[in-house]
């Protein structure tokens, strides 16, 4: 608990200007917590350097173990504003105060009332705060790649080379993977417009030859146990199994082709002549030009990338399958019940892994047509697109390659392939550029290869986590083990395994190796923050951890199975188990725990608890006004809020923000403290939930909505309207929304009257 | 849905499209913005953006019959705009020189006029004609360069005498048989090859027109034509608008009508010196008795003609060579043109210079590389560029007839 407090408010920035600083500091000196506040002062510029030399002076001669800061906006001059090993708690007095704030003439002096709640809810927060005890863990550095093509290839030479012994697991006999197999790539170096060879059979002498990596070919992972910095990994090969310590992962086991049933509607497997892109690669490099039904070398290549045949039929396919499951459903409700089933990993792949490579079929259509004008300078090589994908700098190469007067390039639905007599194939189309409803006769078709990631047919990292041995939810990107930021492309679910490569989307090689080195560069930063006890992301560098009270748990297991990152293991009995190297401090379980019995050491249950409960309510709604709580995610909701003060937006001054790290750790028992305190609503404002979630911690903020309905419940017992507590969902870039938002809420529960529970 | 239709793409096609002045065809990405901005294109199946994607798939059949391309005027204003720099007014001029070149038999004409290297076969036909000529006069004349005295019978070769062209070569035998005979070849060739054109365009699949009233007749398509495109440039006005397709307009009528009325003078001073043999008719003769003197008006009409087209190809000239190379191509076709009606211009005035100084040694020369000019313009009319005077007119008359462009 830090007793010893440091009080500093600052003048500058309108604060002086538009409240009584000195007011504020005899307030504090005078008021509840005065015997924790060791300094009481103000600045003009708090931030100025002699003010930050005067609050470092104060800690050493008075021994201050925490300072609050009344100023501007945690957001901002964080690192002016630190202190070392002295806890900092900033009231935000400039932008949720000062500059939003809007007068309610009715009720005098709102602004001083507002500025004494932040700064009691202050100092509240500050003397339940406690700096976090670091343990430093014993951690290995060895980064273990998972697959040896191209990627994986890459991870590993960007691992050694930053420093850590490497373990590069490949399932096949050979390094190189699909990449190795290939005739040639896409162009790789300016001036980006000939295809080139792929420089694998290179790379792979450079990671043999380095001592670094650890070659195992012909292995598989078995398991991954433990957590980063202290994993271990089982690694079967041909003769044993061997267990190898690992700090952190890359995950690049890239991809493999997509069944060719799909592709049955346009002629595969009935013509000799229709092959997939990714056969028609191997034919190129072992056999040249030549036919796969009578080794004619072809005088006309057709690339059909128009895939609605196939896409269309897949679809009327899958409804009739649904249709069959549905009738199927209750016969299979019968075996149920008898023994828990053995772990099945469902298999995520699906017709739309066509259209999700299609860059990249673009690409090969275009690259493959060079080859038929390389092999056969006298062919043709016809290309029928729907889209033509050649973002970026990709499109130099488009514009080279259908600058050869033998490769056609049309727009085109294709609307049926044929065989003719002599082995070659009619193809229909219509919606041609070439003109209303076409037939084009090629010696050969060649049809996409769709690329499905292996993580859509099997867990692969194997984990032994309680949550199971797989990536949670990756039916949302249909096996990719994609990340759903921008920002942060190389999270999985799983912290300290990082994907790269075509396992985690369709990418061209130039893009792989981009993404190899982020991905490395990820796992080195998992490393060297887990070895000090740091979270890796995104709350990177935070040293505090979840905290259990086991004394009284009851082994309900929700924090267990609600933790969006699987961080918690659990005994034979339920008796959660933390692993703080997998935890992303979000917070998640600490709102789940019925019991309350998680707590972080600077933000815990009884601290914001303590905090709402320093919001001063009066009595009578008419003569002070009423006041609503708004717990804020501090990731885009409050940001979002700073921004909105920033522009001078404003909005009712009865509204009580506080920071939450995520809506997933916000307690009913918080809701319940402020609908005691007789505040009239609670605001929830977090992130976008759903399919296309936006939330930091990816569950939190869809789960703080399903746990609000049991606070609707218990509300509606204390004959409270359940509606008085609302969740918003807001992204960081809608600040001009705000204002309405929360006036808009204002006037909701103003029909509702005063809570019962004033006064009391 | 329409039928479907089978097409074969040719890659010598491509390829020989880009060696006669297509060579960006490839280019093209299909934007369509060249079809946009160009000012007189359709607004159904508008070119040239569809002819770029024909060419880029060598679909032979469907360019060679396209009327589309002489719809065009090249004014230039897609190529300047292509984003692409796929110059889709050059493969237009491409695919019309396509058609001189191969539209009309004997092919080998078609191919001598498709480069300067065959140039001198070309002229050195007519040159080795009239240098016979010259050769076999001379030994009669006694002199390769004679003047003349004008007696009852005809010239007599005389001292002090003038520089008279009839006297060396007699226009009866060597310009009006030879160019007659040159004349009723070219005619034949261009019958030969209207029925094909039109044949070629009959190929190809109608556009169905909605609104269109009563079919005209091909007859009355023609003179709306001639009334409006032909004597009045009026799609050819409408084509462009910066000042370079202004010149362009204005150099092309100047160079029009001064053929026009160099055809007037020709032909009434073809009328005058056969007319005039007709019993009862002699007094036409005063229009054929060359050289005709300076005040008779067919003279002043030579005279006006001549330096009218010389201001007409030197605008027509400044305005090509100032093009930007990047965007629009001269071809041979463009070159040979203006090279040859320079030549007939500058050594047609040049001529009468000669002849009023008397100057026997230069005249005759000069008189002599004319009559070559003049040969090279006339006897391969089908195969050149001047051959648009006919196919263009046939082709926007038939355009008329099936309702691709409105009847005034």
């Amino acid at each position: 608990m830090a007793q010893k407090l440091g009080v500093y408010i600052c003048g500058g920035c309108d604060i002086g200007a538009s409240l009584d600083v000195e007011g504020l500091a005899e307030f504090v000196k005078n008021g509840k917590y005065s015997s924790n506040c060791a300094v009481v002062k103000t600045s003009p510029v708090l931030c100025s350097p002699e003010s930050k030399g005067v609050i470092e002076e104060d800690i050493k001669a008075n021994g201050l173990d925490g300072v609050v800061v009344c100023a501007c906006s945690p957001r901002v001059k964080w690192d002016v504003f630190n202190f070392g090993s002295a806890l900092v708690e900033r009231v935000n007095l400039r932008e949720q105060c000062v500059w939003s704030f809007q007068d309610d003439p009715a009720v005098p002096g709102l602004l001083e009332t507002m500025a004494k709640d932040y700064v009691r809810m202050g100092m509240a927060k500050a003397t339940k705060s406690n700096p976090p005890e670091v343990e430093d863990l014993k951690t290995t550095k060895t980064i273990m790649v998972m697959g040896g093509g191209f990627t994986g290839l890459n991870a590993a030479l960007y691992s050694a080379k930053m420093g850590h012994d490497v373990v590069l697991v490949e399932k096949e006999d050979e390094l190189g993977g699909k990449a190795g197999n290939m005739y040639k790539s896409f162009p790789l170096t300016p001036p980006y417009t000939e295809a080139q060879d792929t420089g694998v059979a290179e790379l792979v002498k450079e990671v043999t030859s380095n001592k670094a990596i650890k070659v195992m070919t012909g292995s598989m992972v078995e398991e991954l146990a433990g957590a980063p910095g202290q994993y271990t990994a089982k690694i079967k090969t041909a003769s044993k199994t061997e267990e190898v310590p690992v700090g952190a992962v890359v995950l690049a086991t890239g991809w493999v082709p997509q069944d060719t049933a799909y592709l049955e509607p346009l002629g595969y497997g009935k013509y000799k002549n229709v092959v997939t892109a990714h056969e028609f690669e191997t034919l190129i490099k072992s056999r040249g030009l030549a036919r796969p039904g009578d080794s004619k070398v072809p005088e006309s290549v057709a690339f059909v990338l128009d895939m609605d045949l196939a896409l269309a039929a897949k679809a009327s396919k899958e409804e009739d399958e649904a249709a069959e499951e549905t009738a199927a459903a209750p016969a299979a409700g019968a075996g149920e019940g008898e023994e828990e089933a053995a772990f099945v990993y469902e298999d995520k792949e699906v017709a739309k892994h066509l259209s999700y490579s299609s860059e990249l079929s673009s690409l090969v259509a275009l690259k493959q047509a060079g080859y038929v004008r390389e092999k056969n300078p006298k062919a043709c090589a016809y290309i029928l697109y729907d889209h033509m994908m050649v973002p970026g700098v990709n499109e130099r190469y488009y514009k080279a390659a259908a600058d050869d007067p033998g490769v056609m390039l049309s727009k085109a639905q294709v609307t049926s392939i044929r065989q003719d007599t002599d082995g070659g194939l009619l193809i229909t189309a219509k919606n041609t550029l070439i003109g209303g409803y076409v037939e084009l006769k090629a010696d050969m078709v060649v049809l996409p290869t769709g690329m499905v990631p292996v993580t859509a047919h099997e867990p692969t990292m194997n984990f032994n986590y309680r949550q199971g041995p797989h990536f949670p939810d990756l039916e949302l990107f249909d096996g990719f083990v994609d990340s759903n930021y921008i920002c942060f492309p190389y999270e999985t679910r799983r912290t300290g395994v990082y994907a790269a490569g075509c396992a985690h989307q369709p990418m061209t090689m130039a893009l792989a190796k981009e993404d190899a080195a982020g991905a490395a560069l990820k796992a080195v930063q998992c490393i060297n923050s887990v070895n000090h006890g740091a979270a890796v992301h995104p709350r990177s560098g935070d040293l505090t951890y979840p905290v259990f009270n086991f004394v009284r748990c009851t082994q309900c297991k929700r924090c267990t199975e609600e933790c969006p990152f699987g961080a918690l293991d659990d005994d034979e009995k339920g008796t959660p188990k933390p692993n703080i190297s997998r935890c992303r401090r979000c917070g998640t379980c600490m709102g789940a725990c019925p019991e309350r019995v998680i707590s972080f050491s600077t933000y815990n249950i009884d601290q914001i608890g303590t905090a709402i409960k320093e919001v001063e309510v009066p009595d009578d709604i008419v003569a002070g006004g009423p006041r609503v709580i708004v717990l804020a995610c501090e990731n885009d909701a409050y940001p979002a809020l700073d921004m909105a003060a920033f522009r001078k937006k404003s909005w009712s001054p009865y509204v009580r923000f506080l920071p939450v790290r995520c809506l997933g750790s916000v307690n009913a028992i918080w809701v319940a403290d402020a609908m005691s305190k007789g505040v009239d609503g609670v605001m929830l404002l977090g992130c976008k939930y759903g399919d296309d979630y936006q939330c930091h911690f990816v569950k939190g903020s869809e789960l703080c909505n399903r746990r609000k309905e049991n606070i609707a419940e218990s509300l509606d017992r204390l004959g409270v309207e359940a509606e008085r507590v609302e969740q918003y969902q807001v992204s960081i870039d809608e600040y001009d929304t705000i204002p309405e938002l929360i006036d808009a809420f204002m006037e909701k529960i103003k029909p509702f009257g005063p809570n019962p529970f004033k006064g009391y | 849905m329409s039928q479907v239709e089978r097409v074969k793409p040719d890659l010598q096609f491509v390829k020989e499209l880009q060696k006669v002045g297509g060579e960006s065809l490839k280019k093209c990405y299909q934007c369509a913005t060249c079809s946009v901005v160009c000012p007189i294109s359709p607004a159904d199946d508008p070119y040239p953006r569809k002819e770029m994607v024909w060419a880029q798939w060598g679909l032979k059949d469907r360019l060679v019959n396209d009327i589309d391309i002489w719809l065009c005027h090249n004014c230039g204003e897609c190529s300047d705009m292509c984003p692409r720099g796929a110059n889709p007014g050059d493969l237009l001029a491409a695919l019309r020189n396509m058609t001189y070149r191969k539209l009309v038999r004997p092919n080998v004409i078609g191919s001598w006029m498709s480069s300067i290297k065959y140039l001198p076969i070309l002229a050195g036909i007519p040159a080795l004609i009239y240098l016979l000529i010259w050769i076999a006069r001379a030994s009669v004349l006694g002199t390769a360069f004679p003047l003349f005295k004008a007696t009852e019978h005809g010239y007599e070769v005389a001292e002090g005498g003038k520089v008279i062209y009839g006297g060396l070569f007699p226009g009866d035998y060597c310009i009006d048989l030879i160019f007659g005979i040159v004349a009723i070849l070219v005619i034949l060739c261009f019958y030969a090859g209207i029925k094909k054109l039109i044949k070629g365009f009959d190929a190809m699949p109608k556009t169905f027109v909605v609104g269109q009233k009563a079919k005209p007749s091909f007859v009355e398509s023609l003179v709306e034509t001639i009334k409006y495109e032909v004597a009045q440039h009026t799609r050819f006005k409408q084509c462009g608008g910066d000042e370079s397709t202004t010149t362009r307009v204005k150099g092309h009528m100047l160079t029009f009508y001064a053929f026009i009325i160099l055809g007037i003078v020709t032909s009434a001073i073809a009328v005058g010196h056969w007319g005039g043999r007709i019993p009862g008719l002699d007094f036409l003769h005063a229009m054929g008795d060359t050289p005709l003197p300076l005040y008779n008006p067919i003279k002043i009409m030579a005279l006006v003609g001549g330096v009218l087209l010389l201001i007409g190809i030197y605008k027509l000239t400044k305005r090509r060579l100032n093009l930007d190379a990047q965007k629009h191509g001269s071809s041979y076709y463009d070159w040979y043109l203006l090279g040859v009606i320079w030549a007939i211009a500058v050594t047609g005035l040049l001529c009468v210079l000669l002849r009023w100084t008397n100057i026997a040694v230069l005249a005759y020369p000069c008189y002599y590389i004319h009559l070559i000019s003049v040969f090279l313009l006339i006897a391969y009319l089908p195969w050149s560029k001047l051959g648009h005077l006919v196919y263009r007119t046939m082709a926007l008359a038939y355009a008329r007839k099936i309702g691709r462009l409105p009847m005034n």
